[in-house]
């Protein structure tokens, strides 16, 4: 019983991830997006892209490695 | 104490990129300046002529003379790193004190560079920026660059590597399933190449990109503008 009440937990834990999906996703669209109107600007919009991506995946990594955590340190 | 197994592919990689830095040498100081480069040492002059660029970008003039090699280094290092999945190493990013000495050095760098830059007083000065109470939020700030460095690097390694475990075991039932030939992972030959291009070499390649690329852009952040 613990241990299925731990797998739950995790796998709610790493729903968090989808919501950073959606927004990655945005950042890309975005950046394809102002890429297409300023062609010369290609180079600091991609840039500026992968760090904001990057940051934005913090989130998710934080989710994953609470799941990790939950799986591995307290389930074990 | 007990040894980490990821000490072993630490050593195997450092000695891998040592023996490959001392061959790089070696073709460097034989190669004619005049005459058209070809093979390795082409691709190290591109790589290193991407990496000058992209530093020189970011930051001034003074900084990037010193900065260049060592993000040079932790790029190459990264890079192997995260690729030596692919040689059935466990790959040394996925051990968390490798990603959090790297991360420690980058805010090391940061504030030395801060430090250099600002002068004394200046650098004592943007401790209480914009007023003196913020001396915690600034504090908490250098904080989060270094866990944030650090653990991105570890998840997303990590991830990979335990996805890909779970994937060669899921793999390995299904194929017991095949008569005969089933006690060898022989689906997981036919479906496993796929999945390492994109955790190990894609993944691997992006997040050293992704690095090296935050480590410029928070030090060029913290240096003063200039005209």
């Amino acid at each position: 019983m613990e241990k299925a009440l731990m797998a739950f937990a995790a796998a709610l834990c790493v729903c968090g991830g989808c919501v950073t999906g959606i927004m990655e996703g945005k950042v890309a669209v975005q950046a394809v997006e102002s890429i297409g109107k300023n062609p010369d600007a290609a180079d600091k919009i991609q840039s500026m892209a992968i760090i904001g991506a990057a940051i934005s995946e913090t989130c998710a990594i934080y989710c994953l490695l609470v799941a990790f955590l939950i799986i591995f340190v307290l389930g074990a | 104490m007990e040894i980490q197994s990821a000490v072993y592919s630490i050593i195997i990689v450092t000695l891998f990129m040592a023996l490959l830095l001392v061959y790089i040498n070696r073709k460097l100081v034989k190669f004619d300046p005049l005459s058209r480069p070809t093979g390795i040492v082409l691709l190290v002059i591109m790589y290193a002529q991407m990496i000058d660029n992209m530093v020189r970008s970011k930051t001034n003039e003074k900084v990037a003379k010193y900065l260049t090699p060592y993000i040079m280094t932790v790029a190459a290092y990264i890079f192997l790193a995260n690729i030596s999945g692919l040689f059935s190493l466990e790959p040394p990013t996925s051990n968390y004190s490798v990603t959090l000495a790297l991360g420690a050095i980058t805010c090391i760098l940061i504030e030395v560079f801060s430090f250099i830059c600002r002068g004394p007083k200046g650098y004592l000065k943007s401790w209480f920026e914009p007023f003196a109470p913020f001396v915690v939020m600034n504090l908490m700030s250098k904080f989060s660059t270094l866990l944030s460095l650090s653990l991105r690097l570890f998840g997303n390694i990590i991830s990979g590597s335990i996805l890909m475990t779970v994937i060669y075991s899921m793999l390995g039932n299904i194929s017991k399933s095949i008569p005969f030939i089933g006690e060898f992972n022989i689906v997981g030959v036919a479906v496993a190449p796929v999945l390492h291009f994109y955790f190990d070499l894609f993944s691997g390649v992006m997040q050293a990109f992704i690095f090296i690329t935050l480590t410029v852009s928070f030090i060029g952040k913290e240096l003063p503008e200039e005209k």
